[in-house]
């Protein structure tokens, strides 16, 4: 037993609930906010790898004293193996992905309390709270505990949007709870339809099942539930059909909401994509679907990125293209190809929330989002804009920065798994995305300034640049020492083959 | 010049027919244009590993494609217009994707 | 005649939810698309205690004197009406929020055709 894993989940929904009953008290918020923050990201690095069962009900299995009496029909049968309570795993690979969403997390809430004037314990609130839901998503091994996190996650999400009070933002916050209500929905049939096979909804017995044959790999029920566990991954994370709701939805919040945002999309990505793959495994077709909606995400992404001419819809596009490179890694289905594609999330998590942070003070500075009407910002403060073009060479893969080494890792990948097609591709929308960034850098920040803008007399926060300083730090240390990570997802990937 | 003269003009037409408000710019011009030939290389690049199931069938697609792509010039205009944020389309395009994504898992697994 | 019990119940969930997506897809009013967004959640909701069912089984309380072995054969599965239960509060909460968005929605722009707010 270990605490800390439950703690994960627990603490930040307590400082979340406690948050909401002292909203007025804007010390006492922030004093919470920072502390419960910093929290965050620690947990998962002071805490042992293990498994947590809710109830301390282990498997009967490991629990002797619990079995005795009961009759033969369920300690002789596979039920003795089964998991009777929900159980939170932690492994090596998920302390890398909740250190990162809780840092991510932490340095979003001290952007946002330094930005906004006046701190509001309802943001920080929901930015918990979706917190909490997605570090759950990571953590837990019961398909259903993920369900209703993954709808908290989905309502955390649009309580931030409406929060961020700009334009048009309840009309987007509205689709995409329809949106929700009908891809939520289809995720628990699917999660509905391994219950009525198996009879669980752990997925260390899902798969136990259909291994041991208890269950016909090829039931059309089966096939059926793939398919729409599918499906609301494509809507946790917003691959088409759902990246110009995710997008819009990036472009419709607060630049700090935003960064917790895509990292939200790009870890709820990871964590359902990788229960398919451990669940689906031995059907060869769900591989050829995640290369498939991962192409098209990725082309119609950078594409549409580079006819925005709204900054933060141009970032928004380009997150859900990055995201592409994670499904290309795990649709690969090699060790290499999955370890490139989980060390990609990681980088891709760090860098979108570093370019969404650093273009965010340009909205600071001017209050315009439109790439047309600034210009010349360059003279306004140049040390924050050499911040956000090393953003920009990060998320294109320059080195020495972080995406460098996963994107050539992913590129390794493709060519020994036979596809250097894929390898070309991820090459050649690299370039793309470097330009898309340059062409908005350049409207941005080199061209002269237009006569009307007017640039707000303050000074950017001082939180703003630490969190860019900081983020920037992680990119350096994962671009030359990418071991780091790569050692501890390492485990997990063989473990999907 | 006169090439690109060519596409300025070309997508100012499609914009005019799509009433779009903004002006084409230089900047926006140029970023058409390479958003155009992305998106065809790609989709041939990638047309590239139907090799896997057929070599014959990966050249007549090939092939295919790239003529039907050229004949389309410019389809980036469009593609972005429909994929606007009118709910509707969106939420056609939703259920598209889904009749899309069981009807393949459940006869092209059995079936393929 | 008589229809098994499940297998009707199990085309309900299958009509709710069809019923559902053609409202979502169709009508105009967004009150109408939330009641068909309802319809959906019904459906599975709907699906997942069908799927507990268990033609001539037992409510699943262990009561004193019952032998194990009855009880463990003639149960019904307990565990798709818990998940039932948390589900239909999820569903509450996100039906909630809807509606309270277009309450905002109808303020700002004095109609509730999706075409109109939506639509752009």
């Amino acid at each position: 037993m270990n605490p800390l894993i439950p703690i994960m989940v627990i603490l930040p929904i307590t400082c979340a609930l406690l948050l909401n009953l002292i909203h007025t008290k804007e010390r006492s918020v922030k004093i919470l906010a920072i502390i419960v923050g910093i929290a965050l990201p620690a947990i998962p690095l002071l805490a042992n790898y293990g498994m947590h069962y809710f109830g301390g009900y282990s498997p009967l299995i490991d629990n002797p004293q619990m079995a005795q009496g009961l009759p033969d029909m369920i300690t002789q049968s596979a039920l003795n193996l089964y998991h009777p309570a929900i159980t939170y795993s932690f492994a090596s690979a998920q302390k890398i992905f909740v250190f990162i969403l809780g840092l991510i997390a932490f340095l979003a809430i001290f952007t946002s309390l330094s930005e906004i004037k006046k701190a509001s314990g309802v943001y920080a609130f929901l930015m918990f709270m979706g917190t909490a839901a997605v570090t759950a998503i990571l953590l837990s091994d019961d398909i259903f505990n993920l369900y209703i996190f993954f709808e908290i996650a989905a309502l955390s999400q649009v309580g931030i949007i409406i929060a961020s009070r700009t334009e048009k933002s309840y009309e987007t916050a509205l689709k995409y709870l329809f949106l929700a209500a009908i891809a939520a929905p289809m995720l628990l049939l699917g999660i509905a339809f391994l219950l009525g096979l198996t009879g669980n909804v752990n997925i260390t017995d899902i798969i136990y099942a259909i291994n041991s044959g208890l269950v016909d790999p090829q039931n059309p029920a089966l096939l059926m539930a793939c398919g729409l566990i599918f499906f609301g991954w494509l809507y946790g994370s917003g691959l088409p059909p759902f990246h110009s709701i995710k997008s819009a939805v990036y472009s419709k919040a607060l630049p700090h909401g935003a960064a917790l945002l895509q990292a939200f999309s790009v870890f709820t990505f990871v964590g359902l994509g990788i229960i398919i793959l451990r669940i689906f495994s031995f059907l060869p077709f769900t591989q050829v679907a995640i290369i498939v909606v991962s192409l098209l995400a990725m082309v119609l992404g950078i594409t549409m990125a580079l006819m925005q001419t709204d900054f933060k819809r141009m970032i928004g596009y380009l997150a859900v293209g990055e995201l592409g490179y994670i499904g290309i890694g795990l649709g690969l289905g090699t060790a290499l190809g999955i370890t490139a594609g989980l060390f990609q999330a990681v980088n891709e998590a760090i860098i979108t929330a570093f370019i969404f942070i650093g273009f965010g003070t340009i909205l600071y500075k001017t209050g315009i989002t439109d790439t047309n009407k600034l210009g010349g910002l360059m003279v306004e403060n140049p040390k924050v804009a050499l911040l956000v073009m090393l953003s920009g060479f990060a998320m294109a893969g320059v080195p020495p920065l972080n995406a460098f080494q996963s994107k050539l890792q992913l590129v390794q990948a493709s060519i020994t798994a036979g596809l250097p097609e894929l390898g070309i591709i991820m090459v050649l929308l690299s370039i793309v995305t470097f330009m898309t960034f340059m062409k908005a850098f350049y409207t941005i920040y080199l061209r002269p300034k237009p006569s009307e803008l007017e640039i707000k007399n303050k000074e950017i926060p001082r939180a703003t640049i630490i969190s860019l300083v900081v983020l920037l730090l992680i990119c350096l240390i994962l671009g030359l020492f990418p071991q780091i990570v790569t050692g501890q997802l390492e485990q997990l990937a063989q473990g999907l083959i | 010049m006169r090439l690109y003269d060519i596409v300025v003009n070309r997508i100012r037409e499609i914009q005019e027919l799509s009433t779009d408000k903004e002006p084409v710019t230089n900047l926006s011009a140029s970023a058409t244009l390479a958003a155009e030939i992305t998106l065809i290389s790609t989709v041939l690049i990638a047309a590239i590993m139907l090799r896997k199931i057929n070599d014959i069938l990966m050249i007549v697609v090939v092939l295919a494609l790239f003529i039907a792509l050229i004949a389309a010039m410019p389809i980036m205009p469009r593609l972005k217009k429909e994929q606007s944020d009118s709910f509707n389309s969106m939420i056609f395009y939703v259920l598209l994707a889904l009749t899309i994504i069981i009807t393949l898992f459940y006869w092209g697994v059995r079936n393929v | 005649m008589i229809i098994d019990i499940q297998l009707a119940s199990f085309f309900t969930a299958a009509a709710l939810i069809v019923l559902g997506l053609f409202a979502a897809l169709f009508l105009d009013n967004l009150i109408k698309k939330v009641i068909g967004l309802a319809f959906i959640g019904d459906g599975v909701n709907l699906f997942l205690v069908t799927l507990g069912f268990k033609p001539g089984g037992i409510v699943y309380i262990f009561l004193p004197g019952m032998s194990a072995d009855t009880f463990a054969q003639s149960a019904s599965y307990p565990l798709p009406y818990a998940m039932v239960l948390t589900s239909i509060v999820i569903g509450a909460s996100t039906l909630a929020v809807m509606l309270g968005i277009i309450i905002m929605l109808y303020k700002k722009h004095g109609t509730i055709s999706s075409k109109k707010i939506l639509d752009d």
